[in-house]
């Protein structure tokens, strides 16, 4: 493959363009999946408990695949950018570890709920590391240099959500009770992932907007990660206060657009590993040095949460 | 085709300094055809005002005896081979403390000296625009620190300069266009130093690309960039300015030397003598900018002698070739205990301006310094020459090269008259006198580099280095044709228009009256931007000519 500096190079908004048309046809084919129908007004006592269920039972696999699509994400980021740390620390092989876990999900029953647990401890606990990092191994301390170079902040609560999301599907798997409200160790499911993806989403998009403030913001894409997740979080913390056909369908559009903006992401990321030195010839070195590529898709996995938390909601008003 | 053998910049096609072996179209102008602004250098000077006339509507070409790159495919990963960027053309250094020339402090290539400066883009001190009269040394200079300041930012973000969030000395800037970069080891070592000395450090704002710019691919760490960087990160005149002014429809004429400003019985200038692909000609031009830089400039008005001028054109202050200035560049060094690897990313990322801006000290003028990454041959040479170290010594304090870090200053030299540039009886291979430069530090500039050894000597100490020795070189060049409030001791007005000749201009940095402590690209840049607004506007005005006759672009 030719260098870039050869390559005739596309104008950003013909990649972006590329890129966000790629992540909504991807999107849309994950929004396709239907979830089961809504619960109909004058439907028999039976029929609303096994539709109550199955709602359950759908909140759950959203929860799983959120779940699978943060730790799929953690595992490449953190093993490429671990690996650039060389591993100098062997608990920088913890990271990859427990989101592979997380990811094979260890087997049956309460195996699950260990891997999930771990992969959320260790997030809490890399958190820990990365603080340490950023404010204690630096001559300068605490300074924007080491905030923007530093170990990121940010990165292992992604894996702290990946674990809640999987923990979060088992609890609810284990509480359902035919009849009752679906609830996740005794709370109510819906509000309770509906904030919890809200959280996420607003953590999530601190970590991009201090990226992308070290990246300038050279492309005007990079605003859409730092503007509409945020819009979204907003949107579904109102669908907690107010659940209406019209906050719900608002929050669920938003959503949509952020399942697909993440996975657009990984598009323009791979677009700017394109324009680094040497570009994708010389992936071996950009694709370390270039934006993250498999950081975006946590987007979409947080925002998967919070379409089940939709979905669940719309069934039980 | 070499670069450097053959004009690549013809038929109306330029190289494409982004792309390997690519061209861009190129607007070209006979020679025969009078042209609104012949230009004698496209470096920070002369690339910028060739960019920003153009831009105006102007008709531009502008000269340089350097060859024309395209760093992609033309910049080796090779100290020697890079030396090919510096000006190695025959000049004489003499005086109390003869410079060595070439590799620091002269470029010699289209861009000029910014295509291997090493990228640190300081301000100058407010009060440095007023060194007489607040601060009671040196001469002040005919423009002011706020309008300055202005054009600081627009220079800025013409190089998308890679800056700190805040930056702890002086007047409150903008926000840099691009994010400051990882700050190595080697800075590192000056941030330990700082904390422990209790003065404020800061990542240096560097002219390279923290993010992607455009074609431009972002810097990849590798400390080549005083041999020019082979990525375009560093943002060179070449890779901004130029293009700029390719587009807007300027001639830019590389392997083309001037010899001589013309003049005519009136004593206005009417075109340059230049010397390429083999034969001498003449281009034709309503005016002249001299920015061949603090040596090459002053030179070229003093070869341009005629009978109405003798002593060289625009001197008839005879303050042309005086009040050269350097920055004295000493430098401390150690071993650390772990390893640094200092020539990873651009050398000089961490900055400490103390100096500039604490005025308790026993000498006038300031200085900054700068953690060091020096590539081996450059570092094997300043040591052998300030140590004389040798044989297996040698051999053994290379072998810690990767333990080794050090702080340097750019310190500001006083002007004196008897600094500067004349002609000697030596010619260069255009059959042209070439430059003798004489230089000599005066007591002020030994109490300043003295205080500045003492100083890092304690900070590299503090901040965990051992085996410390000293090197001492200079850097930079500013002054040679200082401008001015008044006709009598300085060759231009504020805007770089000399007093004698009104349509000659000069636009670089021999225009400084002072040295100031950091260093001069920066600068020079943004009085270009200044320069090339005020010609604009004195265009405007219809005052560009005194004489009745009308700037062509403008008459229409
Ligand atoms: C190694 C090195 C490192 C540096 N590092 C820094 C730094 O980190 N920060 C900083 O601010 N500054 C730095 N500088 C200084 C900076 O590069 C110069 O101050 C600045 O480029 C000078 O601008 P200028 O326009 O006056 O001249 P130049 O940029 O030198 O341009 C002059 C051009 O004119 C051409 N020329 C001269 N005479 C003729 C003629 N008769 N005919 C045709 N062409 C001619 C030359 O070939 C040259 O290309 C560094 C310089 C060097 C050499
Ligand atoms: S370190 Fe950066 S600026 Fe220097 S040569 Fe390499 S890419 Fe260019």
């Amino acid at each position: 493959m030719p260098e870039p500096s050869r390559r005739s190079l596309l104008s950003p908004a013909l990649w972006g363009g590329a890129a966000a048309a790629a992540g909504l046809a991807l999107g849309a084919l994950w929004m396709a999946r239907r979830p089961p129908r809504r619960a109909r007004e004058g439907m028999a006592p039976a029929a609303r408990t096994a539709h109550g269920a199955a709602m359950e039972r759908h909140l759950a696999r959203r929860l799983d695949e959120a779940g699978t699509m943060l730790s799929l994400s953690v595992l490449a980021d953190s093993a490429m950018e671990h690996y650039r740390g060389r591993f100098h620390d062997p608990f920088m092989y913890a990271a990859p570890a427990a989101a592979a876990l997380s990811l094979a999900r260890g087997g049956p029953g309460s195996g699950r709920r260990t891997a999930h647990g771990a992969a959320a401890l260790t997030g809490a606990v890399g958190t820990g590391f990365h603080v340490y990092n950023v404010v204690a191994r630096r001559e300068s301390g605490l300074t924007w240099n080491s905030l923007f170079y530093g170990a990121p902040l940010g990165a292992p609560a992604a894996l702290v959500l990946a674990g809640m999301a999987g923990l979060a599907a088992a609890q609810l798997r284990v509480e359902a009770r035919e009849g009752e409200p679906a609830s996740i160790a005794g709370a109510p499911a819906a509000p309770l992932v509906a904030l919890g993806t809200a959280l996420g989403l607003l953590g999530t998009t601190a970590e991009v907007a201090l990226l992308h403030f070290r990246g300038a913001f050279q492309d005007p894409w990079m605003y859409v990660p730092v503007t509409l997740p945020p819009t979204a979080a907003l949107a579904l913390a109102l669908t907690v206060l107010r659940p209406t056909p019209a906050t719900i369908a608002a929050a669920r559009r938003l959503l949509q657009a952020t399942t697909a903006m993440g996975l657009a992401g990984a598009g323009f990321h791979a677009y700017g590993i394109h324009r680094n030195m040497g570009g994708w010839a010389n992936w071996s070195q950009m694709l370390l040095q270039g934006p993250p590529l498999p950081a975006p898709p946590s987007f979409t996995g947080v925002a998967l949460a919070g379409l089940g938390a939709l979905d669940l909601m719309e069934s039980e008003r | 085709m070499s670069a450097e053998d053959t004009p690549r910049a013809v038929h109306g096609r330029a190289p494409d300094v982004f792309r390997r072996g690519g061209w861009v179209p190129m607007r070209c102008f006979d020679d025969e055809e009078e042209v609104d602004f012949a230009i004698v250098g496209t470096g920070a000077g002369g690339g910028t005002l060739a960019a920003r006339l153009a831009e105006a509507g102007f008709s531009v070409v502008a000269f340089d005896v350097g060859a024309f790159y395209r760093p992609l495919e033309d910049f080796a990963s090779d100290e020697r081979e890079q030396s090919k960027l510096y000006w190695r053309d025959e000049r004489v250094s003499g005086g109390e403390h003869p410079i060595s020339l070439g590799s620091n402090n002269s470029g010699q290539s289209v861009g000029g000296s910014t295509v291997h400066f090493q990228m640190v883009t300081l301000r100058f001190r407010p009060e440095w625009f007023k060194a007489r009269t607040k601060l009671g040394y040196g001469r002040d200079w005919p423009v002011g620190w706020r309008e300055m300041w202005g054009y600081y930012a627009k220079a800025e973000a013409a190089m998308a300069i890679s800056g700190p969030i805040s930056y702890p000395w002086g007047p409150p800037r903008g926000r840099y266009p691009y994010r400051a970069h990882e700050v190595n080891a080697a800075g590192q070592v000056l941030v330990r130093g700082a904390r422990a000395m209790g003065v404020a450090w800061a990542p240096t704002p560097l002219a390279t690309i923290s993010a992607p710019r455009g074609l431009a691919h972002p810097c990849v760490y590798r400390g080549f960039c005083k041999s020019g960087c082979s990525t375009n990160a560093k943002q060179s005149v070449l890779v901004t300015y130029i293009p700029r002014a390719l587009k807007a429809g300027a001639e830019v004429r590389d392997l083309a030397m001037v010899g001589q400003i013309e003049t005519d019985d009136a004593g206005r200038a009417t075109g340059v003598v230049y010397y390429r692909d083999g034969r001498w000609r003449r281009q034709r031009a309503r005016n002249v900018v001299a920015a061949g830089y603090s040596i090459e400039t002053p030179r070229l008005l003093l070869n341009s002698a005629t009978a109405r001028f003798p002593d060289g054109l625009a001197n008839s202050s005879g303050t042309v070739g005086t009040h050269l200035m350097v920055h004295s560049n000493h430098a401390v060094w150690g071993e650390m205990d772990e390893e640094i690897r200092w020539y990873k990313g651009p050398p000089s990322m961490a900055v400490c301006e103390h100096w500039n801006y604490e005025d308790q000290k026993d000498f006038h003028g300031g200085y900054a310094f700068m953690s060091q990454g020096p590539l081996p041959v450059d570092y094997a040479q300043s040591f052998v020459s300030n140590t004389g170290v040798w044989g297996m010594e040698l051999r053994r304090r290379m072998a810690n090269y990767n333990r080794m870090a050090g702080l340097k200053i750019v310190g500001e030299t006083m002007p004196q008259e008897k600094n500067g540039v004349t002609l000697a009886e030596e010619r260069d291979r255009f059959g042209l006198p070439v430059a003798r430069v004489t230089f000599g530090y005066c007591d002020n500039d030994r109490r300043l580099y003295e205080h500045s050894l003492r100083f890092m000597r304690r900070m590299l100490k503090a901040a965990g280095a051992g085996d410390l020795f000293e090197t001492e070189s200079t850097a930079h060049l500013m002054g040679g044709c200082p401008m001015g409030f008044k006709p009598d001791d300085s060759v231009t007005d504020a805007d770089g228009r000399t007093w004698d000749i009104d349509n000659l201009w000069i636009c670089d940095g021999s225009l400084f009256p002072t040295a100031g402590g950091v260093n001069p690209s920066l600068t020079i840049v943004a009085m270009a931007e200044r320069i090339a607004d005020r010609i604009v506007a004195l265009a405007g005005r219809g005052e560009l000519e005194r004489r009745g006759r009308r700037l062509g672009a403008l008459a229409g």
